[in-house]
């Protein structure tokens, strides 16, 4: 009764992912920097420098030794920062990775 | 792998192990506060008590240096908006 | 139909190219992307940011960054931004 013939094998439907050629996306980036200077720059213009200590999936931020910067000039400098993910505009590595 | 000492997971980590401690909080519209935190969830609200609130006024037309001003006020205990919060910074962990 | 194509498969063939970002306020990043996500957060190298002033471009060079797909308005793949023409 099931003469069905079997589902055609995978390659048929769509191509396999590539193999992981460039490692660029996002994740992975972010993989990379945990745990290495970065500059954390928020919408408003001000900058957090500092050690990524983690991070998660809305960008809320873990930073270490951590100075703040606004046009230039250190205006703060904290120990541990936690940074509300909405505010930020974008993470930058801030030494080689 | 774990490139830093501390033990932290995940950023929030670092606010719940700041629970009953004084923490730095600044806040969108130049606000800056200081109190003891009480609670938070995952949008940031928060419950701080013994909160000093400081407001920098900056006067862009004055001359630069000459043009800031600072209000500063307490309240008992009150409730933070998540969506206003920028920062928050736990006291030294040393 | 038939040569339908995303959005986004278009800015997927331009990774390893140079793209020109304009976000919804003044500021704007040139720089080779590596990488973006379903939200549109882009892994740039040799990144310029220019924020437009009324003082002038004021431009900044980073490494390895990634952008926050929030604020990101227009995407212009394969041009070297605000400096080019």
């Amino acid at each position: 009764m099931d003469d069905s013939p079997p589902p055609p094998p995978p390659e048929n439907s769509t191509p396999p992912p590539p193999p992981q050629s460039h490692t660029g996306s996002p994740t992975d980036f972010l993989k990379g920097v945990v745990g290495k200077r970065v500059i954390v720059r928020l919408n408003s213009g001000v900058d957090y420098r500092g050690i990524l200590s983690c991070l998660d999936g809305y960008m809320n931020i873990a930073l270490e030794q951590t100075e703040e910067h606004v046009n230039g000039r250190v205006t703060n400098r904290y120990g541990d920062a936690f940074i509300r993910g909405n505010n930020v505009l974008y993470i930058s590595a801030a030494e080689p990775l | 792998m774990d490139p830093s000492s501390s033990g932290i997971q995940e950023p929030f980590d670092l606010i719940r192990l700041s629970l009953s401690e004084r923490v730095f909080v600044k806040l969108r519209g130049d606000r800056e506060m200081t109190g003891i935190l009480h609670a938070y969830d995952g949008h940031m609200n928060l419950i701080m008590s013994d909160v000093e609130e400081t407001i920098t006024i900056v006067d862009t037309e004055s001359p630069e240096g000459s043009n800031v001003s600072v209000a500063k006020r307490k309240m008992d205990m009150l409730f933070v908006r998540g969506d206003g919060v920028i920062l928050v910074s736990p006291p030294s962990r040393s | 139909m038939a040569s339908q194509i995303l959005p986004l498969e278009l800015i997927d063939r331009c990774i390893g190219s140079r793209i020109w970002v304009i976000m919804k306020g003044d500021r704007e990043f040139t720089g080779t992307l590596l990488g973006f996500d379903d939200f549109v957060n882009m892994v740039l190298e040799d990144v310029t940011e220019y924020e437009i002033t009324p003082q002038g471009k004021k431009k900044t060079s980073l490494a390895q960054t990634l952008l926050n797909g929030n604020n990101i308005c227009l995407l212009i793949p394969g041009s070297n931004g605000p400096e080019e023409s």
